[in-house]
């Protein structure tokens, strides 16, 4: 049973259209890595999942819920799908403890102590227990990526977006951060990760999606992907890439 | 699209709540207005004054003590009046705080530390001060010299007393306005000369000395403007007593047609403008509801205006428009507009010339006989007509009345024989054929007729009421402080690096500045500036203060007088919003410019 | 020695002639200082001036017609202010330590000055008489002058050497404010100027009797003073107790409540209206209050709580258009807000405990405002406002501040929203407001505003001018918070919707305090110009601190005639608008130094 359906899904921005009817299924547990150059699509499909971005044709299905106008689907979606920015987007003027526990309190409506048990827990996961009471400013890129995962692990979602979480960061923190969501996609989570590091790709996806001009070009295993691309643009993109 | 074709529960559905709420907000505010109105319509019917507009054309029976009309006729001038005072004060003060706040701003980033230490205490000092506070002191400061009347007759080079103060200037002649034109096409001219300069410098690569060109055909056309030259810009004159002719011939649903054709063409372009944004190549038009209700915004809209326009409103705005005389007592349509820049800017501008006093306490004249008929050319000095003049100890003693300048009569204003006219009622007029257009002068102190008053005489020097001075210094130099602070922070905002660039490359430090810094610190400091100017604007207000009839004092008065506070607030917020407008959008315009010359 | 005199020359003639134009400007400059500071003490000093036109008349501008009898109705206003001063600069005392000879320094430095002045003010000064001739007379002898000057230079002296001298002694820097206030105390005692005094027949006597200054009133400033430095150490000993920082806080906002309402008012309170109207209104909001908190996170309630939230919030809209007490709207308005609250907060005990003690306290506290603000004044003041003097300018610029802000968020987010008619609606309102200026504004509230009331509807010039301030401060802050509101990078909207917040949480939790925490210097400049401001009700005929000062004292014959002396007057009214609005924006550059909002 696949968690999420996206059929032929449209998108324009005024005159420019972003998404030329992608049609692709995420099994649960699936990782599944999209790559592309810029101003492929590739960030603004993965925005709409979570209705960030409204689709305007097409039909996406979450976990057996359609993305409609419905403010209720919008809201249990939303609860359901977390999501790692690219700019961490972490709240500066709270503390990193408060930033986890603002969603499981607020949306969630769960006890003080509890989320705040629950926070710390995923802030250890994470390797940064130590910074509960710092404020986001005072931390490294990497640090706050991770704590922007343990914000969006927070409210326990089924199924975690990543909008190139490394892309902002200096090369010696991408390993922490990637370290972290390996650890994450071993547990099972459902993850679509949009990203150019390649070897996390090989190393944890279970799928790898190119995008170019709104459209999927090629969808394939790592294995195949890498080694054996069908396609004369996912050739032409490896070689520019690696 | 194909979410639409689910069924959807309405109370969820995002965009049905998001639109619901926002008509709900609008259904409130617009019953909350109507809530007012509905009581302000009953208190006004208990209170037996009625909201109505007739007060503008009735006299108000009230003096104002400086400006256009001192006696207006109609409420209508006595508001005239009140904006022009306004505008004396935003206009000159603009200019001045400009002038004084961009020398403070510079001598507060001087390396200088006495220089840098004083303009900053003034700026302590005015800017923690509030402005009322510093307007009553100017105000009592000057009140505080001694009554004019102690003072002897004649010349002074300055002049401080309780009435104001004096000091020597150039006054207008009849022709000035003339020189002025031709002084801002000479700076055109100037200023296209130094482009063509810049421009053959930089096409051919020798010095073509740009500034030099530029300064010196300035110099030359205005001194040949100076003897004569001047009567060139008579061809605006010429060209608006057409323009005047015409529009005349233009009945007033013309202009509500008009208005209305505008309107709609806008709406129908930004719809049009709206619509051609979302065609794309493959899906045309593809709409949300938003957008849907964004194009019905504005329908709704351009229907509005509309409507409005052939209303009672529109029309008797249109009335206004081609100078419907008998509305208000008032003269304010276009072909009377166009009328006026052709006297004033005419080859021999057009003035109407009015009784003067000739002998002590005269205060109204009869005329017994004209000695002059329209054609007449007349000089300086010549007697142009008889009269009793009543007021004086003897009554109806004889009086000559004398030519004050010098041209072609066009018409008397009024006949033999008629009732008597007061001082000040313009009688004939006259082409004024000779005449500097600027009179420099001392300012003088007279004796008001017979009586034991004494005041300064018009035409020689120039002399500012105390209400004139304390309001003017008090706004310029508020103003003034915090454009300092504007130019610092632009100046300022250019970094260092861009200075240090500019002077590796060779520039030398006027040229750094010029091509460099002031580009870029002008484009930073123009929005600001912009509030500055709009708060000086707003802050001539205080001139009620000190009893300097500007409009909000006009209006003061007018509803004592009248008792129609609405209106007259009306009037207000109409005023100095368009004022308000009309200064953003000059600084928007010259924004955009800048930022276009920056790209 | 030699080689500091040496760099001080050098640095002298590298900063004031180091070229030609810098020569020229410094020596042009001095100059104009000079002559401006010798005019002004000439002003000051020549005989036409009558200070005792200010002096004579403190009470008139503090309070203006407020009985005598009630003074110390005042006397507590002022001393709570400082209590509540003392308290807060202990509790939040800087840890910074100076050494002493920066006191020195500084004192060094006004004896530098003082030495300055006497040495360059003149001798005589002319003024123009009523006849037009100039006269000129002695103001600064050189007897005063000699007098003034040696004592001076021996302190002066002193000082340097002191500063000079290594003493190894440092206090705290907050300790050093009692030093400051310690002087004028001691001041008030000794320094005799003189004062007029009246015989049995309400002449003058003359010449003026020399009095202490401020004789009247040392003894409540000087218990102010005791009550304030043991405040201070109270804050100090309950240094670490986070809880009271926030009470304080919360106490600054009620202060001036307290004191408008109950303490300056003498309100007479009807006990009948109390039993009949708040006491039950209090209870039935304190039970409604407490279900909610008790019970909202019950499952089966739970279902039910939007509805419930949505008659209350209908209610609290209704509130504004039907008559009911107005205790019963305010206290609407309050459950509305405690009901977004709650369900978040009460899912332990402890939080359901706090909740009940913040909703009592809030309630009582409402309850007892409303009273003392509602109720009629026991204080007759005949023909006029109790409120006059210094107490309306206070009055005005803290409730303009009050009621503005809020009207302000509102605004800017209305502004700042992406719904196309509430924007639309919220620009309007806002240029419309801005572009008209204050003083229209003013005769809008005392002239026209009545004609919108409903019939029988009649408010108080003075809540009228706060109705208008209201709007036009309130569009200020709007444009201002909408700065803060723009700053906000797209991203941080983007994760508020990601965690599935709802739009009011988002606003209230992620976008405002940001925004807010932004534009505090904007908005402290806006709150500055507000007071500024509140002195053009001059204008409309509101007696407050200008209009005394410009007006009444002006006015006045009986028992002394003080009329023709505007100018000591003004000149008094602008040097302490001068002082707290000077303090006030020094002060808050300092506090956004602190925040470190400079860095961010």
């Amino acid at each position: 049973m696949s968690i999420i359906q996206a059929k032929d899904v449209k998108k324009w921005f005024g005159d420019f259209q972003a998404l030329k009817g992608i049609s692709m299924e995420v099994a649960e547990g699936e990782v599944l890595v999209i790559c592309g150059p810029s101003g492929s699509g590739k960030s603004t499909f993965i925005r709409c999942i979570n209705r960030l971005e409204q689709h305007q044709e097409g039909e996406i299905i979450v976990d057996g819920i359609e993305l409609t106008n419905d403010l209720k689907n919008i809201e249990a979606i939303r609860s359901e799908v977390g999501m790692v920015f690219q700019s961490f987007n972490l709240f500066p003027h709270i503390t990193v403890m408060q930033n986890v526990t603002l969603a499981p309190i607020w949306v969630r409506k769960k006890s003080r102590s509890e989320s705040e048990e629950k926070a710390m827990e995923l802030l250890e996961r994470m390797g940064i227990p130590e910074q509960a009471n710092k404020y986001p400013g005072q931390l490294s890129g990497g640090q706050q990526q991770r704590v922007a995962i343990a914000r969006a692990l927070a409210m326990e979602p089924k199924i975690m977006l990543f909008d190139e979480p490394t892309s902002a960061l200096d090369p010696e923190m991408i390993k922490e951060v990637l370290d972290a969501m390996k650890v994450l996609a071993e547990d099972g989570m459902t993850m679509i990760v949009v990203t150019h590091e390649m070897g996390f790709a090989k190393e944890v996806a279970d799928r790898v999606m190119l995008f170019d001009d709104g459209q999927m070009v090629e969808e394939n295993t790592p294995e195949l992907f890498f080694d054996k691309p069908k396609h004369d643009r996912t050739k032409l993109f490896l070689s520019q890439i690696l | 699209m194909k979410n639409a074709t689910k069924y959807l529960l309405f109370f969820r559905n995002v965009v049905f709540l998001k639109w619901a709420f926002q008509i709900l907000f609008l259904f409130g505010i617009l019953s909350i207005i109507w809530n007012y109105i509905q009581n302000a319509i009953v208190n006004l019917a208990n209170t037996n004054i009625a909201f109505s507009w007739g007060w503008l054309g009735e006299t108000p029976g009230v003096s104002i003590a400086e400006g256009l009309y001192t006696l207006p006729i109609s409420g209508l001038q006595m508001i005239q009046t009140g904006m022009i005072n306004m505008f004396r004060i935003t206009v000159t003060g603009i200019f001045a705080a400009t002038v004084f706040g961009t020398f403070l701003g510079i001598a507060r980033l001087s390396s200088n530390y006495i220089v840098e230490k004083s303009s900053t205490g003034l700026l302590e000092v005015v800017r923690n001060v509030p402005l009322l506070v510093q307007i009553y002191f100017f105000q009592a400061f000057v009140l505080s010299f001694p009554r004019l009347e102690v003072f002897e007759t004649g010349e002074y080079l300055f002049h401080v007393s309780a009435k104001g103060i004096a000091f020597p200037w150039f006054n207008r002649g009849p022709n000035s306005y003339l020189l002025m034109v031709y002084a801002l096409f000479v700076l055109y001219v100037a200023n296209k000369i130094y482009k063509w300069r810049v421009d053959l410098l930089e096409r051919e690569g020798r010095d073509t000395k740009p500034f030099l060109w530029s300064i010196g055909i300035l110099v030359a056309l205005l001194v040949l403007g100076w003897y004569g030259g001047f009567r060139a810009a008579g061809v605006v004159g010429f060209l608006a007593a057409y323009i005047s002719i015409g529009l005349e011939l233009v009945p007033a649903i013309v202009y509500q047609v008009l208005i209305s054709s505008v309107a709609i063409y806008i709406g129908f372009k930004t719809t049009k403008r709206f619509i051609d944004s979302k065609k794309s190549e493959e899906a045309q038009g593809i709409y949300s509801d938003d957008d849907y209700f964004k194009i019905i915004l504005n329908v709704v809209v351009v229907l509005l205006v509309v409507l409005i326009m052939f209303s009672s409103i529109g029309a008797g705005f249109a009335g206004f428009l081609v100078g419907d005389e008998i509305t208000f007592k008032a003269d304010w349509g276009l072909p009377q507009l166009f009328h006026g820049i052709d006297n004033k800017l005419n080859w021999y501008p057009s003035i109407d010339v009015e009784v003067v006093a000739e002998i002590e306490g005269m205060k109204k004249a009869e005329i017994i006989n004209w000695e002059i008929e329209p054609g007449d050319k007349i000089t300086k000095g010549d007697v142009i007509a008889t009269a009793y003049a009543t007021g004086t100890k003897i009554d109806k003693q004889e009086v000559e009345l004398i030519a004050l300048e010098t041209g072609n009569v066009e018409s008397l204003l009024v006949e033999e024989k008629s009732n008597a006219i007061k001082l000040g009622t313009p009688i004939y007029e006259l082409e004024v054929t000779e005449g500097d257009p600027f009179i420099f002068s001392r300012p003088k102190v007279e004796q008001v007729g017979t009586t034991k008053f004494q005041r300064y005489a018009d035409g020689h020097g120039k002399s500012l009421s105390v209400g004139y001075f304390a309001i003017w210094l008090g706004v310029v130099l508020y103003t003034a402080i915090f454009i300092s602070e504007v130019v610092r922070a632009g100046i300022m905002a250019v970094s260092k690096g861009q200075s240090e660039a500019g002077l590796s490359l060779g520039l030398r430090r006027g040229a750094l500045l010029r091509l460099v810094v002031l580009p870029q610190a002008i484009r930073v400091m123009l929005p600001p500036m912009g509030n500055q100017y709009l708060n000086l604007a707003k802050n001539t207000s205080l001139g009620i203060a000190v009893a300097y009839p500007e409009i909000v004092a006009v209006g003061q008065t007018l509803y004592n007088q009248e008792g129609q506070t609405l209106p007259v607030f009306l009037i207000w917020m109409m005023f100095y919003s368009s004022v308000s407008l009309t200064i953003s959008s000059i600084i928007n315009y010259y924004n955009r410019k800048m930022k276009i010359v920056e790209r | 020695m030699v080689d500091v005199i040496k760099k001080n020359i050098k640095s002298v003639q590298e900063s004031l002639f180091s070229s030609v134009g810098s020569s020229v400007l410094t020596i042009a400059t001095s100059y104009l200082v000079l002559n401006f500071f010798r005019g002004m003490f000439g002003f000051i000093m020549s005989s036409d001036k009558d200070w005792l036109a200010v002096l004579n008349n403190m009470q008139l501008y503090m309070v203006q017609a407020y009985p005598e009898s009630d003074f110390i109705r005042v006397w507590i206003s002022v001393g709570l202010t400082f209590v509540f001063s003392g308290i807060s600069i202990g509790l939040w005392r800087s840890e910074d330590r100076s050494n002493i000879s920066v006191i020195f320094d500084r004192f060094f430095k006004v004896g530098l000055g003082l030495l300055f002045f006497t040495i360059v003010a003149p001798t005589f000064t002319s003024y123009m008489g009523n006849d037009g001739s100039v006269i000129t007379e002695e103001v600064f002898s050189r007897s005063t002058r000699l007098g003034i000057l040696i004592p001076t230079l021996i302190g002066t002296v002193g000082f340097l050497v002191l500063k000079n001298v290594k003493i190894n002694f440092s206090y705290n820097n907050s300790d050093v404010v009692f030093l400051y206030l310690f002087i004028p105390v001691v001041l008030i005692w000794f320094v005799k100027l003189p004062v007029i005094q009246l015989d049995e027949n309400r002449d003058r006597i003359m010449p003026d009797p020399l009095m202490p200054i401020a004789n009247t009133t040392k003894i409540p400033w000087s218990v102010i003073f005791v009550l304030f430095l043991l405040s201070y150490f109270i804050g100090i000993y309950f240094k670490d107790v986070k809880r009271l920082k926030n009470i304080m806080s919360i106490s600054w906002f009620l202060l001036p409540l307290l004191i408008f309402s109950w303490i300056f008012k003498k309100p007479v309170i009807e006990m009948n209206e109390v039993l009949t109207g708040d006491i039950p209104i209090f209870v039935i909001f304190f039970v409604v209050g407490l279900l909610v908190v008790l019970f909202i996170n019950n499952p089966i309630v739970k279902k039910y709580y939007s509805i419930y939230l949505g008659v209350v919030l209908v209610g609290t809209l209704a509130g504004v258009f039907i008559s009911i007490p107005m205790l019963a709207k305010a206290c609407l308005l309050l459950l509305s807000l405690f009901s977004m609250v709650v369900p978040a907060v009460s899912t332990s005990t402890q939080g359901k405990r706090s909740l009940i003690i913040i909703w009592l306290v809030a309630l009582v506290t409402l309850t007892f405002l409303l009273r003392g603000g509602a109720s009629e004044t026991g204080i007759i003041v005949p023909g006029s406002s109790i409120f006059g003097g210094f107490s309306l300018t206070w009055l005005l610029a803290i409730f303009g501040t009050y009621v503005s802000f809020p009207l302000g968020v509102m605004l800017a987010l209305g502004r700042n929203s992406k719904l196309p008619i509430v924007r639309i609606i919220c620009t309007g309102i806002i240029e419309l407001v801005r572009s008209v200026p204050y003083i229209t504004w003013l005769f809008f509230a005392s002239v026209t505003l009545a004609v919108f009331l409903p019939a029988g509807v009649e408010f108080n010039l003075i809540v009228r001018v706060l109705m208008v301030t209201a709007f036009f401060s309130g569009a200020y802050f709007a444009e201002n918070i909408r700065g803060g509101l723009q700053s906000i990078p797209k991203g941080q909207y983007e994760a508020a919707d990601a965690i599935g917040m709802s739009p009011f949480q988002k606003t209230g939790l992620i976008v405002l305090p940001q925004a807010l925490r932004a534009v505090i210097p904007t908005l402290v400049s806006s709150a500055i110009t507000a007071f500024k401001d509140s002195s053009l009700v001059t204008i409309i005929g509101l007696f407050d601190f200008l209009t005394i000062g410009k007006t009444v004292i002006d006015n006045q014959s009986v028992p002394v005639n003080f009329v023709g002396h505007q100018r000591e007057n003004l000149i008094f009214v602008a040097a302490v608008y001068w002082i707290f609005t000077f303090t006030l924006s020094r002060r808050s550059m300092k506090v956004e130094k602190r925040l470190g909002l400079g860095e961010r």
